[in-house]
């Protein structure tokens, strides 16, 4: 027996898959039978698999997934850095979005991203920072009007 | 008939038609780079500027955009990993590969070559296929809709790894895919189902956010973390020999390129399943066609055929779209959807009108695919050099235009902040799959698919009890379901009685 930290995908999926059932149960056949048809089967393989994982050892015939393989030639602690560092970044890209909108996160996000954490120098930031704004106000609101919503401090200060 | 062919093509070749196709291409061209802006919301925002158009003149605009959409969006896919649309997020998972290994040129050459024979076939099919298809379509009942459906989250499964668990992993992402699918208000019924009270999960998740996310954020968290540009730390490719070599390529498989592309007019006649569906089962059927298990391995870290198949199929379904769509007035996807809105703005009516009175109207919309589509891989292919290169910019410069692409293009779905939340989330949980080995395109598959298979099985349910089980070709396509799950064990198998004798 060991517990794996992929055990814990199953698991969530087995979380997932006991709370659409239960939600599900009160409702109107039309509105349970698709619920019901695809959380009960997906809690069984899920709980399946993860009584494999957790009894049953290694797999004996596998195959990766054919999937994309992340990179693994860097330092996990490194890695580990990168991941939260730009998690963080991303987060911070929509928090920005909430705040001042589109128009206005673009050009911030972009000029910071560049100045911070890719070490461009202030000429070379400026210039793709001004690319970029072009691009956003040229493509998505001068070209295809694309609607984007005023900010939450545009909003707050009635702007 | 053969008139009515030429008069299509002369319709099309008139200078304002041509110009208006030539307009339409530019913008296909644009919004198929672009993540999350699909060839469907564009199709929607140039509908108003038909209204003077002739009918020639309209479709030629409309469908030089719509086609050209589908095959720029690969250019995206391969080169950042993002898919420019939401058909072509496919091809990220061996183009992707590919470029940061360095050959960016050839799987862009060979998705491009792939896509041109793909849009030819269609158009093939589309002017020879209407009276015979007619039975087929009108022969699928909602069972049999069903059960096509299943076997196209059968056949992805083959894509999750071999193994007892390997397969599990696939079907129970694909039912994952399905389940999610059901959050939102239920249609007839009215009730709301997982909405936790939230007013943006009524209309249940936008495709866009989900698919840009789970597809996007793990490669530029995995870009961020290598530090280097995609194709990494190599010295340029020789790009032209490159692009040259994924030309051959097409021509070295053409046989899966045709094939492929016969699975992608199929689904396309296929109301209801359209691109979304489309390239994951043309990918499917490449990962199958591999010769053995190390065959197969070759998938997904890189593998020309992972390109060419859906390549082929995203382009060859839009001339399989257009047969119900002009045939039967039943729209095969959501563009032709659209599409149809134009055939009334235009005062025509799609059905016997278009095959008879309108048949070089018809014809006009052949020609215009393959005019189209040859003019755009020609164009493509004069600066694929420059866009290939963009591969070897240092990932930090990269990164911020790439998410900025990425949330614009997710926040088009519905205008909201909840869109990028939506985004990023799935890109924490596309991130997470892909560290687990968690496939994600059963994943994908099954949300694109469930609500039009939920809407199947509470037709066949309602309407036959459980009988519809033993429909003839309901049985058919479980016994075709039951082959699709063994053949990876049957592989397998065989791959270890090859093993062994070597061994001997």
């Amino acid at each position: 027996m060991r517990f794996k930290l992929r055990s814990l995908f199953s698991l969530m999926l087995m979380a997932v898959a006991a709370y659409a059932v239960f939600k599900a149960r009160h409702w109107s056949f039309k509105a349970s039978l698709f619920p019901f048809a695809t959380g009960i089967p997906l809690f069984i393989l899920a709980g399946t698999l993860f009584a494999l994982e957790f009894f049953g050892g290694d797999e004996s015939t596998s195959g990766p997934a054919v999937e994309i393989e992340l990179s693994t030639d860097v330092d996990p602690t490194v890695a580990r850095r990168r991941i939260v560092g730009i998690l963080a970044w991303i987060a911070g890209f929509i928090v920005l979005v909430f705040l001042v909108g589109f128009p206005i996160a673009v050009p911030v996000f972009i000029f910071f991203y560049l100045l911070l954490q890719s070490r461009v120098g202030w000429l070379l930031s400026v210039s793709l920072t001004t690319t970029a704004w072009l691009c956003f106000y040229g493509l998505f609101q001068w070209l295809l009007h694309l609607p984007f919503e005023d900010g939450f401090i545009q909003s707050l200060l009635g702007l | 008939m053969f008139d009515a062919l030429i008069e299509g093509l002369l319709l099309v070749l008139q200078w304002k038609a041509f110009s208006l196709m030539m307009l339409g291409m530019g913008l296909g061209f644009v919004v198929g780079l672009l993540p999350g802006i699909g060839g469907a919301a564009t199709l929607a925002l140039m509908l108003p500027f038909i209204f003077k158009m002739s009918p020639a003149e309209g479709f030629a605009f409309l469908l030089g955009m719509h086609s050209v959409a589908a095959t720029t969006g690969d250019i995206t896919s391969i080169l950042f990993g993002v898919p420019g649309e939401a058909i072509s997020a496919a091809t990220v998972v061996d183009g992707y590969p590919m470029a940061k290994k360095g050959e960016a040129g050839r799987a862009l050459g060979a998705a491009l070559m792939s896509s041109l024979i793909g849009a030819l076939i269609g158009a093939l099919v589309l002017a020879l296929a209407v009276p015979v298809v007619r039975p087929l379509v009108l022969s699928f009942g909602s069972p049999e809709l069903f059960m096509l459906a299943m076997v196209g989250i059968a056949c992805i499964t083959s894509l999750s790894g071999l193994g007892v668990r390997g397969q599990i992993r696939g079907f129970a992402m694909g039912l994952f895919g399905l389940l999610l699918s059901t959050i939102g208000q239920e249609r007839q019924s009215g009730t709301l189902r997982f909405d936790m009270g939230l007013m943006y999960l009524w209309d249940g998740l936008d495709l866009v956010p989900v698919l840009v996310g789970i597809f996007a954020i793990p490669e530029i968290i995995d870009l961020a973390v290598r530090g280097t540009a995609i194709a990494g730390d190599r010295q340029p490719e020789n790009l032209q020999a490159g692009v040259i070599e994924g030309i051959k390529d097409t021509f070295r498989h053409f046989w899966l390129v045709v094939r492929c592309s016969a699975v992608g007019v199929f689904i396309g006649i296929l109301p209801g399943a359209g691109g979304g569906v489309a390239q994951w089962v043309a990918y499917a059927h490449a990962v199958q066609s591999a010769k053995d298990t190390k065959d197969r391995a070759r998938f997904g870290k890189g593998d020309i055929r992972g390109v060419l198949g859906p390549g082929a199929a995203n382009n060859s379904k839009e001339g399989g779209e257009l047969i119900p769509t002009v045939a039967f007035g039943v729209p095969g996807g959501g563009a032709m959807a659209i599409l149809l809105g134009g055939f009334l703005i235009m005062g025509l009516t799609p059905g016997p009108d278009m095959l008879t009175k309108h048949l070089p109207i018809t014809f006009s919309m052949v020609w215009t695919l393959v005019i189209a589509n040859i003019i755009t891989v020609l164009l493509c292919l004069a600066v694929l050099n420059h866009l290939a290169k963009v591969t070897y910019v240092r990932g930090g410069l990269i990164i911020p235009f790439v998410l900025f692409l990425v949330f614009v293009g997710s926040y088009t779905a519905n205008g909201q902040i909840a869109d990028l939340i939506v985004t990023f989330i799935f890109g924490l949980l596309g991130y997470l799959m892909v560290l687990f080995g968690w496939p994600r395109p059963p994943f994908v598959l099954g949300f694109v698919l469930g609500k039009v298979v939920e809407t199947y099985l509470f037709i066949s349910v309602n309407r036959y009890g459980f009988s519809w089980l033993s429909h003839p070709v309901v049985l058919v396509l479980i016994f075709l379901m039951g082959l699709v799950i063994a053949y990876p064990f049957v592989q397998e198998r065989r791959s270890q009685k090859r093993d062994l004798a070597d061994a001997l």
